[in-house]
């Protein structure tokens, strides 16, 4: 499970503070997290989260990168990050770009699909595949416009054709959350309900870990 | 509101009884009186305040009221006039947000200069002191210098350059009005948002530029025909940027800057255009020769040296 945070630095410390020390929570820094306070923001969690989990500790910089893959993906490893995204709807040559990028400074590659109609074609264009595929549905679009939904179907499609992990980002309930990993997702990316609720931080978090249990059990 | 409109309404019909009566009476004394009515509403200022307010006051309750305060008290003011929005708008800001706010703002028919900033702060402070102090130049702070110091790069920038209209180019893809409110209240005089993003995060993104009293900035990379995303918008933002990525540029040369697009947006829509990707004289040129309104340029300033006031120099030369 990866958990997102999105608010001020002093509320995240306080939030990854409560949070179980369990290697199956990845810590996400937020897109407007990362923009806000740049590298030294990752460069704190990692440090945090470190100090919890140990060496195990995953951190992913949602860095949704567009453009330049070079400078960005080794600004996130210098900070310390364990993987960053990359938009793929970005141009071809820059998730090329970024894929090999991440592969040298050995960090994990996400593109995140957001707003791509068929993930499948952007795949084929690619050189190499990333580590993992982000399907994920806006939160703008999420508030805005009710009717749009994730497409679960393409996790297993993803899957059957090539060896990457599927992350799921956009839904906010258990309900989601169980659907997610029923579908045959790795990763389901959760942030709304902490961002709500930051005092709550540890037994959301124990609650969503406790539901997902069994879909770990049955794939190991 | 209904009781005084039948309350106009019974006057206007009353008047024309009383034209019909006078007409019937002698047609030459009809005629004179219907003049000189027509003459006084003419005149009047008061009259024509009314109906307009009467009107203007409809629009704005057709409005989202749910939206900010800030906004819901913004008059509905016509889109062609930059300034009319930018007065409006600040004036509310003030009261609401309590930041520091940024007045300069791009004017109708210049042409202005991007220096794009994406380095290290170090070299954006180095880079800024060789750069004169032109209104025609635009610093930009770079996406890469935004995600690697925070808002923080933003506020050095506008430390140094207090006169200066500072783009944040934040790409935003996804939570647009947190992302704007960042930038606005880090002092940035507008904000970008990637064409290629869903259709609700655009929208939000232009409303919460107007709110924050910022100019919203649409980057068309990788769009394949920008007038299609304009369409589906609500509103029209301030600036469309042509991009052509830093990365195509490097590893397809075969891409071109598509220069014809520029008229056909500015042509369509009441809108300035920016052209990224183009670093050589040459294309800057060509650029400016197809009317776009704003160029941006960025390699040969990622570091700085004696070269860099020169060529910004000879950029201004041929924008001018």
């Amino acid at each position: 499970m990866q958990i997102a945070f999105n608010r001020s630095i002093s509320e995240v410390e306080n939030m990854v503070n409560r949070l179980p020390g369990s290697d199956r929570i990845l810590i996400e820094a937020g897109t407007p997290f990362v923009k806000q306070y740049g590298q030294y923001g990752i460069s704190r969690l990692v440090s945090l989260w470190r100090n919890k989990v140990g060496e195990k500790a995953y951190i992913v910089a949602d860095l949704k990168c567009m453009d330049r893959g070079l400078t960005e993906v080794r600004m996130a490893a210098n900070a310390g990050a364990s993987a960053a995204t990359c938009l793929g709807f970005a141009p071809t040559e820059t998730i090329d770009e970024f894929i090999s990028n991440c592969q040298n400074s050995s960090i994990d590659s996400m593109v995140d699909m957001m707003n791509v109609e068929f993930p499948f074609e952007v795949l084929q264009k690619l050189k190499k595949i990333p580590d993992i595929v982000v399907l994920h549905r806006g939160v703008d679009e999420r508030v805005n416009n009710k009717e749009k939904a994730i497409p679960y179907y393409d996790i297993n499609r993803i899957k059957g054709a090539y060896n990457s992990f599927i992350s799921v980002a956009g839904g906010e309930t258990i309900k989601e959350i169980n659907r997610t990993f029923f579908n045959g997702a790795d990763i389901a990316v959760v942030w709304q309900a902490f961002f709500d609720d930051p005092g709550n931080t540890g037994e959301l978090a124990e609650t969503f870990l406790k539901s997902i249990k069994g879909y770990g059990k049955k794939r190991n | 509101m209904a009781k005084k409109g039948t309350e106009k309404f019974n006057l206007i019909i009353n008047g024309i009884i009383f034209l019909f009566f006078l007409f019937s009476i002698n047609t030459l004394l009809g005629f004179a009186v219907l003049v000189i009515l027509i003459f006084i509403m003419m005149k009047s200022p008061g009259i024509k305040n009314k109906t307009i307010s009467y009107f203007s006051s409809g629009n704005v309750a057709g409005l989202d009221l749910k939206k900010l305060v800030a906004q819901a008290t913004v008059p509905q003011a016509s889109r062609n006039s930059l300034e009319e929005i930018d007065r409006a708008t600040s004036a509310n800001i003030i009261t609401a947000f309590n930041a520091p706010r940024r007045t300069k703002k791009l004017e109708k028919n210049k042409k202005y200069l991007q220096v794009a900033l994406n380095g290290t702060l170090a070299e954006a402070r180095e880079v800024l002191g060789t750069i004169s102090q032109s209104e025609k130049i635009i610093i930009e702070a770079g996406t890469p210098l935004i995600k690697t110091f925070g808002t923080d790069a933003i506020r050095e920038i506008s430390y140094l350059r207090p006169a200066s209209y500072i783009v944040a180019d934040i790409k935003t893809a996804d939570l647009a009005e947190r992302e704007v409110a960042m930038v606005a209240n880090a002092g940035a005089s507008a904000a970008t948002c990637l064409g290629v993003a869903p259709i609700e995060t655009i929208n939000d993104f232009i409303s919460a530029c107007s709110t924050y009293g910022i100019d919203s900035m649409i980057d068309m990379m990788n769009v394949e025909n920008p007038l299609l995303v304009l369409k589906r918008i609500k509103a029209m933002p301030d600036v469309v940027i042509l991009h052509r990525g830093v990365d195509e540029t490097e590893f397809s040369k075969g891409k071109m800057i598509p220069y014809y697009q520029i008229k056909q947006l500015k042509g369509a829509y009441n809108i300035k255009v920016s052209v990224a990707g183009g670093d050589t004289l040459r294309e800057v040129q060509s650029a400016i020769f197809n009317d776009a309104d704003i160029v941006v340029v960025w390699k040969n300033f990622t570091r700085s040296d004696k070269k860099t006031g020169n060529i910004i120099s000879g950029f201004l030369k041929i924008i001018r």
